[in-house]
């Protein structure tokens, strides 16, 4: 009981905080939480943002479903071979530390503002933690598990799809629950930067406007679209590693 | 009907010639991990290499089994070199290397489907395995909810479903405690009466080797070569509680463990 209400009263202190906050400072672009919370319904109400939050999230979920599939098969195959890890490691480490949203200026001036340099975006940032959990999960394979199909006939290429592949799957999951936040965040802060559609677009335009209720508003918005991701995510990602062991549960969860 | 057992036992079913196999350490030391082996192990024998950790004696199964290939020398199967793993040899390892996402059935049923058998077919067959190491009723159990004899158990009946002719045992017991271990070595003489595989046994115990072999191979120390082979020719099929008794089953024991105290490598858990 106290576990499910946890997050709930949780979330009910923070914005009771923000409220108190709010009323002290009598700072105009510091709406309370009551009154960012009445802009909501009008944003969700508005044809044009649901638009605009349509096209957020098909790219986000093309983003993250295009560095989903070459990610887990290129993190796998880095795994098991020393050739192909040494040949990529020194790529990624290079991008790694680099902030997605900082390419985006030479993204949008090779790709333009549109759906393709947002998109490529939401896939650098999503791409990197797939391919280094896949890694990670590919190279702690048992070898003698790997043997056991070998006698049993299984080719290279089938001990990577039906050994390797379901081996690492919880690690792969992992990287891809990490890759999920992390393109929401790639998502609004690439529209954010080529301004033309989105969430993050509706975000920046009520700020340039003053519209700070609108602002916090689409905060809690994006917030809770975090969250419920987050949460689907984690459920179906339960029910695929039900035979695994059991590990350490993750501690920012919402299921 | 035993001279014509005599007879089918003489034919080679694994042979190894003079394999050496040498392990980099690092860029300048090389590590003679096996010196020029020579071995044959006829159709239907059970044979257990002995030695202390360290004596390559698994890396020597993992030859055999194709895992590895030799520095030098050759292993053959039914007389033809051996070049990589296949299905007529089939490992069990002490680590068991289940398939922790598939059942204990779909890990049962993993090799005959592999090899193409229909799933009715590779269901009955399993189901059968499965009750014949002791295990009915945990069919539809992940590993995770096994303890590891029973996991073990699971492993050498994911094996003998894809019917090796020759089975590679990796010291399967060494991880399990004293009882399941004898419980194990129990069972797995009684299923090997049924219709005798090859068997190749690796361990460390010398009471298992003698309790389960026809013969002992007892290795060195690095570098591992073969010391002696003692064949135990005590009657089977055999009964733990019989043998115990038997004073040519305890001069077995305390003979090889003192031939490995004379050379100073006796370091092998009782």
């Amino acid at each position: 009981m106290m576990r499910r209400a946890a997050p709930i009263l949780a979330c009910l202190g923070l914005l009771a905080i923000w409220q108190l906050a709010s009323l002290a400072s009598e700072n105009d672009s510091f709406p309370t939480a009551l009154e960012a919370i009445r802009a909501i319904p009008a944003i969700l109400g508005d044809k044009d943002s649901l638009v605009n939050f349509g096209a957020s999230l098909r790219r986000m979920a093309i983003g993250f479903g295009i560095a989903v599939a070459v990610s887990i098969p290129l993190g796998l195959m880095m795994g098991r071979s020393r050739m192909v890890a040494s040949f990529f490691n020194p790529l990624l480490m290079v991008i790694y530390p680099v902030p997605k949203a900082a390419l985006m200026p030479i993204i949008m001036l090779w790709l333009g503002v549109g759906d393709i340099a947002k998109t490529l975006v939401i896939f650098l940032g999503v791409s990197l933690p797939v391919i280094y959990h896949s890694f990670e999960g590919a190279k702690a394979v048992e070898e003698k598990m790997l043997w056991s199909g070998a006698a049993m006939g299984l080719s290279a290429a089938r001990r990577m799809v039906s050994i390797v592949l379901p081996a690492a799957l919880p690690e792969i999951l992992t990287g891809c629950r990490t890759g999920l936040v992390l393109a929401l965040i790639t998502m609004i802060t690439s529209e954010m930067i080529a301004r033309q559609s989105g969430a993050g677009n509706i975000l920046f335009n009520a700020l340039d406007m003053g519209q700070y209720d609108t602002v916090f508003a689409m905060i809690i918005i994006v917030g809770a679209m975090g969250i419920g991701l987050d949460a689907l995510f984690e459920k179906m990602r339960a029910r695929l590693v039900r035979w695994s062991e059991p590990q350490l549960d993750v501690p920012l969860s919402f299921s | 009907m035993e001279p014509a057992r005599a007879q089918t036992s003489a034919v080679a079913m694994i042979e190894i010639e003079r394999v050496s196999q040498v392990f980099q350490t690092s860029a300048r030391q090389d590590h003679l991990a096996l010196s020029d082996i020579s071995l044959m192990i006829e159709d239907g024998a059970f044979v257990s290499i002995l030695g202390p950790s360290g004596c390559g004696k698994s890396t020597l199964l993992y030859i055999v089994g194709g895992f590895v290939p030799p520095t030098r020398g050759t292993a053959k199967m039914k007389g033809r070199a051996i070049t990589g793993p296949g299905p007529d040899r089939g490992p069990v390892f002490q680590e068991f290397a289940l398939f922790p996402w598939k059942s204990v059935l779909g890990n049962v049923m993993y090799g005959p489907r592999q090899q193409g058998m229909k799933y009715r077919e590779a269901e009955a067959q399993s189901r059968a395995l499965i009750e014949m190491v002791g295990l009915k009723g945990f069919e539809d159990f992940y590993p995770k909810e096994l303890s590891g004899g029973m996991k073990q158990r699971v492993a050498l009946a994911r094996t003998l479903a894809y019917h090796p002719e020759v089975l590679l045992m990796d010291e399967p017991f060494g991880a399990l405690d004293a009882h399941t271990r004898t419980r194990l070595q129990n069972d797995l003489l009684n299923i090997w009466e049924r219709d005798r595989k090859t068997v190749l046994f690796v361990t460390h115990s010398v009471e298992e080797a003698v309790f389960l072999s026809d013969r002992v191979v007892m290795m060195t120390r690095s570098p591992g070569r073969i010391k002696q082979i003692i064949a135990i020719d005590l009657p089977r099929p055999r009964r733990r509680s019989q043998l115990l008794l038997d004073p040519r089953y305890q001069e077995f024991i305390v003979e090889i463990e003192r031939m490995f105290d004379d050379s100073g490598e006796n370091e092998f858990q009782p």
